[in-house]
């Protein structure tokens, strides 16, 4: 535990008509809390309370409506952290009437709500996360977007960039414009894709190391890999901004008479995805496809546990980490291996939840326990 | 009550202004001297009546051609091409700049359903045309995804006629922080460093 020090660390945390919590005031251990309570009485509001204050939605996708209690009108979180030495206060709130969310930190509001996205430092994981293995490549661009976002400075920008330019460019394409009209759009779309392709492409070929040796030591001798499938050609290496948008430039050129009759955008970093590839006798197999229910959660923890280094090496301190009744529906064999992982690398504060008490061997049991029932914390 | 309602309803048409900035607008006018609101109705009219783009270069003005078109100490070999007449006082006020002005009247954006034709570009490239004097074209549309798109079709179209096209460049605001600086601006910054 000596490495709290440079840990991020819940101290307080503050709910007022959040899903199913009217009130509620908690104050956190340095170390953590496993929290225990039967399915339906609040978890993973709790920790979606938490996670709120690192990106200002909900991590499950929900709309903010949504996380009004019932019959309320406005939410409110608020939380005091420790790190870096200082305490921090962060905020949010949202008035369901007008759509209007209010952030502050240290109670002064930015002047962007991209300026104040990652001020906790917290990684979470949730059985949910099957969905960045089994779902959709939206669902895995997502991920990325998220990480990259929060841990590389200028990627958000460029992302909201890039949408920007692709949207007048897919409305230009319908109504089809001239050559020279078109052309006036590619330029951008290249020059700002090309950069989110590359901030994609060298993450992805920065954590692949850590993925596979992360799979291998849960699946017992399993292996499987990560990579960025692009469509734009990109090569083996990750390419860097320029190189990333000549190559898209090129395929702008090439698809050009397609995507008029198409009427849309039909290569760039938002039809990329994620490969995770599963390695057996004679090739490789997409896991989203081809992988157990068993594998499929094994490399969505990995790949929480490389977003947590990335955190770890991007913001210089330990992460909070976020448990999820991660346990959930995977054999003994594994859940073993994933506890000894998390207890081998994640240092900083851990909040976990779980159905029954026999599910919390983490930190050998010295967490301190909380009882949750129907939108109240017994600490 | 008609007449205060009309007042409400013809402020809050105004860009910035909401229903409650309206209502108070309209109560302190109301609280005003007379003379005073007939004033303001008087400026109002006469900007309607008189102020029209130039026919030159679509700045606007009450006089046709405008003072900067009109003005033979006013460089004709640079034209300094921005999206509305307002962002000519920006140029303006640096005193750095002495050719003439063209006013698109907006920027391309394709979701908006705004296309060339319903920018002044026309007549820029009218100004352009045989026995032209203009030898630089400066583009100086907002850094906006719009304005660059805007920027570079404009560059394509005016590049073959043989005249230097040139962009305003973008980076660190001067007298800002690099710490308060959005990553989009840095990136810009850094992407066009200059040799110390």
């Amino acid at each position: 535990m000596s490495a709290v020090a440079s840990s991020a660390a819940f101290r307080k945390l503050r709910l007022r008509n959040f899903r199913n919590f009217a009130e509620l005031e908690l104050s956190f251990p340095p170390a953590g809390v496993a929290v225990i309570g039967d399915n339906g009485t609040g978890k993973t509001n709790l920790l979606e309370a938490l996670y709120y204050l690192e990106i200002f939605r909900s991590f499950r996708g929900a709309p903010d409506e949504q996380l009004v209690r019932f019959g309320e009108e406005v939410f409110h979180v608020r939380g005091v952290l420790d790190g870096a030495g200082s305490a921090r206060e962060i905020e949010a709130a949202f008035e369901r009437r007008s759509r209007r969310k209010r952030v502050a930190v240290n109670g002064a509001e930015p002047d962007r709500l991209g300026d104040a996205l990652g001020g906790v430092g917290v990684v979470i994981f949730s059985p949910a996360d099957m969905t960045l293995v089994a779902g959709a490549p939206g669902d895995r661009r997502r991920f990325l977007d998220i990480v990259l976002s929060l841990n590389r400075p200028g990627y958000l920008g460029a992302l909201q960039r890039y949408r920007q330019i692709l949207k007048h460019r897919n409305a230009m394409l319908r109504s089809g414009g001239s050559d020279a009209l078109l052309a006036a759009w590619d330029e951008g779309l290249a020059e700002w894709g090309g950069r989110v392709v590359a901030w994609r492409a060298e993450w992805i070929a920065e954590i692949a190391p850590g993925f596979a040796r992360r799979y291998a030591a849960i699946a017992g001798g399993q292996t499987a890999r990560v990579a960025y499938a692009s469509s734009v050609p990109l090569g083996d290496t990750p390419p860097g901004a320029e190189a990333a948008a000549e190559a898209f430039r090129a395929e702008l050129a090439r698809l050009g008479p397609r995507e008029r009759e198409r009427g849309m955008t039909l290569v760039g970093p938002h039809r990329d995805d994620l490969a995770i590839l599963l390695q057996r006798d004679g090739g490789e197999a997409e896991l989203r496809d081809f992988g157990s229910g068993g594998q499929q959660r094994t490399a969505a923890i990995a790949l929480r546990m490389v977003e947590a280094e990335t955190v770890r090496s991007a913001r210089g301190r330990e992460p909070v980490v976020l448990l999820d009744d991660v346990f959930a529906e995977l054999d003994p064999g594994r859940s073993g291996r994933i506890l000894e992982l998390l207890e081998d690398e994640e240092r900083g504060q851990v909040i976990l939840t779980a159905p029954k008490e026999s599910d919390l061997e983490l930190r050998r049991g010295s967490l301190a326990h909380w009882r949750i029932e129907a939108g109240a914390v017994l600490t | 009550m008609a007449v205060i309602d009309d007042l409400t309803g013809e402020l809050s048409r105004l860009p910035g202004i909401g229903r409650k900035t309206a209502l108070r607008l309209t109560y302190y006018l109301l609280k005003r001297p007379p003379e005073e609101i007939q004033r303001l109705a008087r400026v109002l009219e006469a900007v309607a009546e008189q102020v029209r783009p130039c026919s030159e270069c679509g700045n606007l003005s009450e006089h046709d051609p405008c003072a900067f078109c009109a003005n033979p100490r006013r460089d004709p070999s640079a034209i300094c091409v921005v999206e509305e007449a307002a962002d000519i006082g920006a140029i303006e006020r640096t005193g750095q700049y002495h050719g003439r002005y063209h006013v698109l009247g907006g920027r391309l954006s394709p979701l908006e359903g705004i296309n060339p034709e319903d920018l002044n570009i026309a007549a820029l490239l009218r100004r352009l045309g045989n026995g032209s004097v203009v030898r630089e074209v400066i583009v100086a549309t907002n850094p906006s995804v719009e304005g660059e798109a805007t920027a570079l079709y404009l560059q394509k179209l005016i590049g073959p006629l043989g005249v230097r096209v040139t962009r305003l460049a973008r980076g660190l605001p001067v007298g800002g922080d690099l710490e308060y600086a959005d990553g989009v601006t840095i990136a810009e910054a850094l992407a066009g460093r200059r040799e110390l």
